[in-house]
């Protein structure tokens, strides 16, 4: 987690940076007008703030992005939803287990302290939380447990009473432990009978199988990291689609309504796109660190095994690679964005776009659930347009030494920047042009950026 | 008070059409220049092409004597033929926003914005969303997104298209005041006789080409000498058609229309209706601004 404060930071330079290069012409006071807007805006301080650093038409650009989508009904809708989905993925696996937090009540026949105690050690490493009371006699035993008020009924002669028989398919907390001390104390008598000291009998209990080596690597079950990738990709693929979605509809909608021709009049086209860009891709970060934060502070909250299972470099990885991957991406749907008029246009163009987005996912997360990494998923972990879902995925096998990660990153980003100077000039032929769908190849000629 | 805005040999190719052809036009600070033509005459993309909004073949724009660049594009404003504000934003926060693109800072562009939706009559409208206002007010809020930032050139679209009498008052008065105070401005319309109430001089374009410009005083009074007169008892005109040099064009509810060649005296003409019976009408008629654009379109 310690990565979502480098890249807000890393996102904010890049403004800054972008805003510079602007020149500005000083703006002039006009004493005699007076401010007369009194609406109560909390969301202006945002835009406000950003632009008091004067972050130049870029920066305006993203801010008044930033501030428009934080302010829509779509956006908080949409919010509220995924918050819920993360508080349900949370919350629901701890009430499943949160029956273990019912109390198995125990009763103690004639038992010793050390069988309390012992009993009272089974329960804890067992994860299950009994009351122990001591009962009498046997036949108050029994009609205690056949009345429900006893679950268990320990005997210090050696005799494990319950109610009903304990399937070995019975998965709750008393039949857990009627298990564990039926074994341990079984054990324990085998031991007594051979007529081993207790140091001699704290041996042999402490006995472990021998580890076995293969030659080849084997696979015993999944580790945290893999289930933290298998988020993690699930996490960008879902980011990223609803965002790369917002970018080019954003971009087709203000096309559409002409609003760009009294823009471009002031801004420059790749401003005015990576205003754009920039702008809706810090809500989407935003958005989606705000997504793992919650679910990490809920988890601790509730006790969810959440916080401790999650590898955090997998989750930096994670982060990293939505944002690579949305830096790559919105600029490519952005242009697309600017070649379409309608809605019904956008389908057409969306399908060939997101395939290559779709293929990454679908055979990283096929990767992922098989805990198997193909050849094919070490590739395209080196490919730009796959590399978001392959690379997190191979972090989360461990199949990535740190330079390779660098070198995909590296790869990603001036890829990047060659797919941001193509799209800029696409937009900007596109956007200028009006009725129906632009054919590309008259587009790339002779425009500018 | 700036220099002018001179528009310079621009030329602009659409695969076989051509829609500017060399244009030239001068707009002078101070006055309300209409920039008239039929319909695909190139007006709007000469409008276009002095904000970058397309690509010239050849021509430059000059300001103050300067070829126009992006810098010099925050001091013009603004209205396209194709009306567009952001559909979900707030009046007053597109306005503002439109203010701060062009270097405003947020306060100033803020009570700007205040200031011009006042003087444009949709101030109550400030807090709504563009989308619910009507097509009249939604024109308006584009003109003060044109002038929030007190531009020193003003390029206006048909500002007047599809408004209301009230509407075209408010807005002809802000384009008289802007030129008043030294502005370039420079708008489009068809509806000439609106143009001639507002501006000084036109252009007047016909296939990307200045077919006529110059003073509205000019153009309309340029030309053979046209009277109009008004006999009593005789309404066909026939105390005229023998004058040398003089020509009856028309005679609408008997009032006698005459164009007079250089050569011709007006003093002979009121002499010979004088003659005639008693005049009730001598006027010294000056042309229409639309027969005038008619003449130059047709050459």
């Amino acid at each position: 987690m310690k990565a979502v404060p480098i890249l807000i930071a890393a996102v904010a330079v890049v403004l800054i940076r972008l805003g510079l290069r602007r020149r500005r012409t000083s703006s002039r006071s006009r004493p005699d007008r007076r401010r007369t807007s009194s609406r109560s805006r909390p969301d202006r301080l945002l835009t406000g703030a950003l632009g008091r650093v004067h972050l130049g038409n870029t920066g305006l650009v993203a801010a008044r992005e930033i501030h428009e989508r934080i302010r829509s009904r779509m956006f908080r809708a949409v919010t509220l939803v995924l918050l819920l989905v993360v508080a349900a993925a949370v919350i629901v696996p701890t009430l499943h287990s949160g029956a273990a937090a019912t109390t198995t009540n125990v009763g103690i026949v004639a038992g010793s302290p050390s069988l309390r105690t012992e009993l009272e050690v089974l329960a804890r490493s067992a994860g299950v939380k009994v009351d122990l009371v001591s009962v009498p006699d046997d036949s108050r035993a029994r009609a205690a447990l056949s009345s429900g008020q006893l679950d268990v009924v320990v005997e210090g002669g050696g005799a494990i009473l319950v109610n009903a028989p304990v399937s070995a398919a019975d998965a709750s907390p008393a039949a857990r432990y009627v298990r564990a001390v039926s074994q341990t104390l079984g054990v324990e008598r085998a031991f007594a009978r051979a007529g081993l000291s207790p140091q001699q009998a704290a041996i042999v209990s402490r006995a472990r199988p021998l580890p076995v080596e293969s030659l080849q690597p084997g696979k015993t079950g999944r580790t945290t990291s893999e289930a933290t990738a298998l988020l993690g990709v699930v996490l960008i693929f879902v980011v990223l689609t609803q965002y790369l979605t917002w970018t080019l509809m954003g971009v087709m909608e203000e096309k559409a309504s002409r609003v760009v021709e009294v823009l471009l009049a002031t801004v420059r086209p790749i401003q005015l796109l990576a205003g754009k860009v920039i702008g809706i891709g810090a809500v989407a970060l935003a958005q989606a660190a705000a997504l793992v934060a919650f679910a990490f502070l809920l988890g601790a909250a509730v006790g969810s095994s959440l916080v401790r299972g999650t590898a955090p470099l997998v989750v930096a990885a994670t982060l990293v690679w939505l944002v690579l991957g949305y830096a790559f991406y919105s600029w490519v749907y952005a242009a697309a964005g600017s070649l379409a008029e309608r809605q019904d246009q956008v389908q057409s163009l969306v399908l060939p776009l997101s395939a290559p987005l779709i293929f990454g996912y679908l055979v990283s997360l096929i990767g992922v659930s098989s805990g198997n990494v193909s050849l094919l998923v070490k590739v395209l972990a080196y490919l730009p347009p796959t590399a978001p879902f392959a690379m997190p995925t191979l972090v989360g096998f461990g199949e990535a030494t740190w330079w390779q990660f660098l070198l995909s990153a590296v790869a990603c980003l001036a890829s990047t920047l060659a797919v941001a100077l193509a799209a800029a000039r696409v937009y900007r032929a596109a956007v200028l042009q009006t009725g129906g769908r632009v054919r590309l190849r008259g587009l790339i000629r002779r425009s500018t950026i | 008070m700036g220099g002018p805005l001179e528009l310079d040999g621009l030329t602009r190719r659409f695969g076989p059409v051509t829609a500017l052809d060399g244009l030239s036009v001068t707009v002078p600070p101070g006055q309300v220049v209409g920039f008239l033509g039929p319909n695909g005459a190139g007006k709007t993309t000469a409008m276009r092409a002095l904000f970058g909004l397309t690509d010239l073949d050849d021509g430059t724009v000059f300001w103050k004597g300067a070829p126009v660049g992006p810098s010099e594009r925050r001091r013009f404003g603004y209205m396209p033929e194709e009306r567009g504000l952001y559909p979900n934003m707030l009046v007053a926060d597109v306005v503002e926003y439109l203010g701060r693109l062009h270097g405003m800072g947020s306060l100033d562009a803020a009570a700007a914005a205040a200031v011009w939706l006042e003087r444009l009559q949709v101030a109550d409208r400030a807090a709504s969303r563009v989308e619910t206002l009507s097509h009249g007010n939604q024109q308006r809020v584009q003109l003060a997104a044109a002038l929030v930032h007190d531009p020193e050139v003003l390029v206006l679209d048909e500002p007047l298209a599809g408004l209301d009498p009230t509407g075209i008052d408010v807005i002809g008065d802000v384009l008289v005041e802007q030129a008043r105070a030294g502005r370039c401005v420079l708008f489009s319309s068809h509806q000439l006789d609106l143009v001639e109430d507002l501006c000084e001089s036109v252009a007047i374009i016909d296939h990307g080409r200045l077919v006529a410009s110059g003073s509205v005083d000019d153009l309309t009074t340029s030309g053979p000498r046209r009277l109009a007169v008004r006999v009593e008892g005789h309404r066909d005109g026939a105390w005229a058609r023998s004058l040398a040099g003089v020509t009856v064009s028309e005679t609408p509810g008997g009032e006698v229309r005459l164009v007079l060649e250089d050569s011709a005296d007006s003093d002979a003409v009121l002499d010979a209706a004088r003659r005639a019976g008693r005049v009730t009408r001598f006027v010294v008629e000056r042309r229409r601004l639309s027969e005038v654009f008619r003449e130059a379109v047709a050459r």
